[in-house]
């Protein structure tokens, strides 16, 4: 179980990009975190894996507090955090195998790793990751040859990589293009209720959200404003919508955004 | 700021003019631009008045050059105007300039405060023409020149552009008869040469006389008293090859003949005989050698050449420097890199602005990078000769130095634009630091590396063939010294392969470079 605690982020130049921020996430939840552009969903996520620090609060997941680790307890708490970003984040020059082996990285001793040498077991799951999401055939291509959906799978691949318990995913697709939005989506509903993952995902569109969270939070200007389950959205009113997405969204719609959040005030 | 200047500025142009349009005139007339100043174009005026006295200046300078030991303005224009014409032209072009000044003001006198603007395209063109031809004038262009000597260049061109006859030579052997001589004649002149079997000899009648001499005259002219007629016969020479009609004098230099200044040639016939009539030469013998009468020697030598062809030693010379070349600029590429590497990461913004003193670094590193990269290889090397002397070693020197600062520039840029998401990603795995630097950091960085490191060895290998010119080795060294001794076909040989090896490398560099990005 992941809990937040008044989570507050103030970067260096004075922006408030998360205030107080409390939720719990359920172990098996797959949680949707939406808002604008702006409104403080990936420095939320980036502090859960402490890519960014947190300027207060606390980040309790099974009984630790991730807030405070330092050195290797970080990168052991981390080992067992995947992430997933919207740019990929792929090292662009490497093969697909080296990317999705990076994600053994923190379970692998420092020395063999600078000679490209992982174990035997590693290589096997990697080719067994491969497989599951369907990209064997590219083991051996650079990154940067691969198409956008394929591209993200090996990002999923590389977090799977980390045998992790939760995974975070920042706007996974919001760089491809709607079917394979549905297609990389679906892998990450597989992990949620195959593998029983715990999923924290930021999403821009409304049917996705429907269609794949288990439950929804809201951020806007740094504040949580919104909190509900899948059942919740579905029966979401525009005076809600409005409270997250501010009357921009009502603008969103008019440029007819397919599918975008926007279509919230016209259903 | 900007804004806020080119308000003030506009207001001011709104404004009418400070002076009435004549005054403006008169005051342009004295003081280029003053007038357009008071006519609240400042900007205008100072363009105008720093043009003016670079004209003035530049006008000047070129006047007293070409008229150096003139004295007073009006010889030394006329000079010039007589020794150059194109002064002329300039002279018109620059009065039109003032005059142009002069309407100029009064008109912006008038206009001034009115939204009409007047954009002095067409005096722009007239300075630009003004500056153009005294650049004309400074650079001595001649075309006239370029074009007519082009033809008397032609043999020596053709050979640089052909020069392979010199790339290989034949193993020569000379074969020559000879026959003695006396001066003064005494009462025992020597006798004639004895006849030899197969072997050329040569029977001159008579066999003593006096060489031609060489009277100064009263009035500075010199005149030439002919030497004793000499009728040479030459025996067993090799059938219709040419022979060298040598001399060697009593103070044993020796030349070849010349007859009414021409070098004499001669083809026996097929009995290898031949007959010449020649005048006894003039030669300037110190006093010493003549003491009891000198002997002279004539010769006849044919040359001949024996066995297979080989390279020439100067097709060998520049294969050696050649491959001379190719190591300086790989040595010096190679410590280039190596000493660059260490830079290149001081030199970058995004690992160094932690700090206000890694910051310092920073600026201090970039702006010694900058300077030296600034100075010519070809400077450096000069200042390495200083140091080490001539040789390959400066050269070596001087291409570290320029790569080290251009190297470490490209490799810093590199740096600061690897992409912070893989990097990102990778700690995201819980991988530790070397873990990082490794996949996330080094990937990225390789490829430009590599490639900045091509180009840098291409550019060393390009410099290291010029880096001899000044002393620095390699085979630019030996094109310099060919070209000083007039042997175009030899410096052909070093340009060609000098094309030939920067052809090939721009091939491989740019082979390399695909397969590795
Ligand atoms: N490194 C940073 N330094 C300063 N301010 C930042 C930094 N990163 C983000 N911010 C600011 O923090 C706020 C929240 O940014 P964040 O990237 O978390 O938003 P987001 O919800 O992910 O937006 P998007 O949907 O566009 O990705 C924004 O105002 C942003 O400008
Ligand atoms: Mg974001």
């Amino acid at each position: 179980m992941l809990e937040i605690r008044n989570l507050t982020k103030i970067y260096e130049d004075g922006t408030l990009a998360v205030d107080d921020v409390s939720f719990t996430v359920p172990d098996g939840e797959f949680l949707v975190v939406i808002g604008l552009s702006g409104s403080g969903k990936s420095t939320l996520l980036r502090c859960i894996n402490r890519l960014i620090d947190p300027t207060e609060g606390e980040i309790i997941w099974n009984g630790i507090d991730l807030a405070k680790l330092e050195g290797d307890e970080l990168r052991h708490a981390r080992r067992k955090i995947g992430m997933v970003f919207q740019h990929f984040n792929l090292v662009d020059r490497s093969s697909v195998l080296t990317n999705i082996l990076t994600g053994r990285l923190g379970y692998s001793k420092t020395w063999p790793t600078m000679l490209h040498r992982f174990p035997i077991e590693d290589r096997e799951k990697a080719w067994q990751t491969l497989e599951r999401l369907g990209i064997e055939d590219q083991a051996h291509k650079l990154a940067r040859e691969l198409s956008g959906g394929q591209q993200q799978r090996v990002g999923i691949a590389r977090a799977l990589m980390q045998d992790p318990e939760l995974m975070l995913a920042d706007e996974p697709v919001a760089s491809l293009d709607p079917v394979l939005a549905h297609s990389i989506l679906q892998h990450l509903e597989d992990l949620n209720q195959e593998d029983g993952l715990t999923i924290i995902c930021s999403l821009h569109y409304l049917d996705l959200v429907q269609r794949y969270s288990t439950s929804v939070i809201g951020l806007k200007a740094g504040k949580l404003v919104y909190q509900g389950s899948k059942k919740d959205i579905r029966n979401m009113t525009d005076d809600e919508f409005k409270t997250i997405y501010g009357e921009e969204a009502i603008r969103i719609s008019d440029t007819s955004l397919e599918g975008s959040l926007g279509e919230v005030v016209e259903q | 700021m900007k804004s806020k200047k080119s308000q003030i500025y506009k207001e001011a142009s709104t404004l009418p003019s400070i002076v009435p349009p004549w005054l403006a005139a008169v005051l342009s007339a004295i003081v280029p631009g003053l007038g357009q100043a008071l006519a609240r174009a400042v900007q205008r005026g100072l363009v105008i008045f720093f043009s003016f006295i670079s004209i003035i200046g530049l006008l000047v300078w070129r006047f007293k050059d070409a008229a150096p030991r003139d004295e007073g303005v009006v010889d030394i224009v006329r000079k010039a105007f007589r020794l150059e014409p194109i002064f002329v032209l300039i002279s018109i072009l620059f009065v039109i300039f003032y005059i142009w000044i002069i309407i100029d003001a009064y008109q912006m006198a008038k206009i001034a405060g009115k939204p009409d603007k007047r954009k002095p395209i067409v005096v722009m063109v007239l300075l630009i023409l003004v500056f153009f031809v005294i650049g004309w004038q400074i650079g001595q262009i001649d075309l006239y020149a370029f074009v007519t000597k082009f033809g008397d260049a032609l043999p020596a061109i053709s050979r640089v552009l052909w020069p392979w006859e010199r790339a290989i030579t034949y193993p020569e052997e000379t074969w020559m008869g000879t026959a003695g001589l006396e001066t003064p004649c005494d009462d025992t002149p020597p006798p004639p040469t004895e006849p030899l079997e197969d072997k050329p000899y040569l029977i001159v009648d008579p066999t003593c006389g006096t060489p031609s001499e060489q009277i100064d005259q009263e009035d500075g002219t010199i005149e030439v008293m002919p030497g004793t007629k000499l009728h040479v016969e030459g025996y067993n020479f090799t059938p219709e090859k040419e022979v060298e009609i040598w001399w060697k004098d009593p103070a044993i230099s020796q030349f070849r003949h010349r007859e009414g200044g021409d070098i004499l040639r001669v083809i026996p016939d097929e009995n290898g005989y031949f007959e010449e009539e020649i005048t006894w030469p003039y030669r300037l013998i110190p006093d010493s050698y003549l003491e009891g009468g000198a002997n002279w020697e004539l010769q006849g030598r044919q040359v001949t050449t024996i066995g297979d062809w080989e390279f020439s030693a100067e097709l060998k010379m520049a294969i050696e420097k050649m491959i001379e070349t190719i190591f300086i600029g790989m040595m010096a590429t190679f410590f280039g890199i190596i000493l660059a590497l260490p830079f290149s990461f001081l030199a970058a913004r995004n690992l160094m602005r932690a700090n206000a003193f890694t910051l310092g670094i920073y600026y201090l590193v970039r702006g010694v990078l900058n300077i030296i990269r600034s100075i010519e290889p070809l400077i450096w090397a000069i200042i390495a000769i200083i140091i080490v002397g001539l040789g390959p070693f400066a050269g070596i020197l001087a291409l570290v130095v320029h790569s080290i600062a251009a190297l470490g520039k490209l490799y810093s840029e590199a740096i600061e634009s690897i992409d912070s998401g893989p990097i990102e990603a990778v700690t995201a795995t819980g991988a530790n630091w070397l873990q990082t630097i490794m996949y996330g950091v080094i990937p990225q960085i390789i490829p430009p590396f590599v490639s900045f490191t091509i180009y840098r060895w291409d550019i060393n290998i390009r410099m290291s063939t010029v880096i001899g010119l000044v002393g620095g080795g390699g085979i630019g060294y030996l094109l310099t010294q060919w070209i000083r001794m007039l042997d175009y076909s030899a410096a052909g040989i070093a340009v060609w392969f000098i094309a030939i090896t920067v052809a090939l490398l721009d091939y491989i560099s740019a082979e390399i470079r695909e397969r590795f990005i």
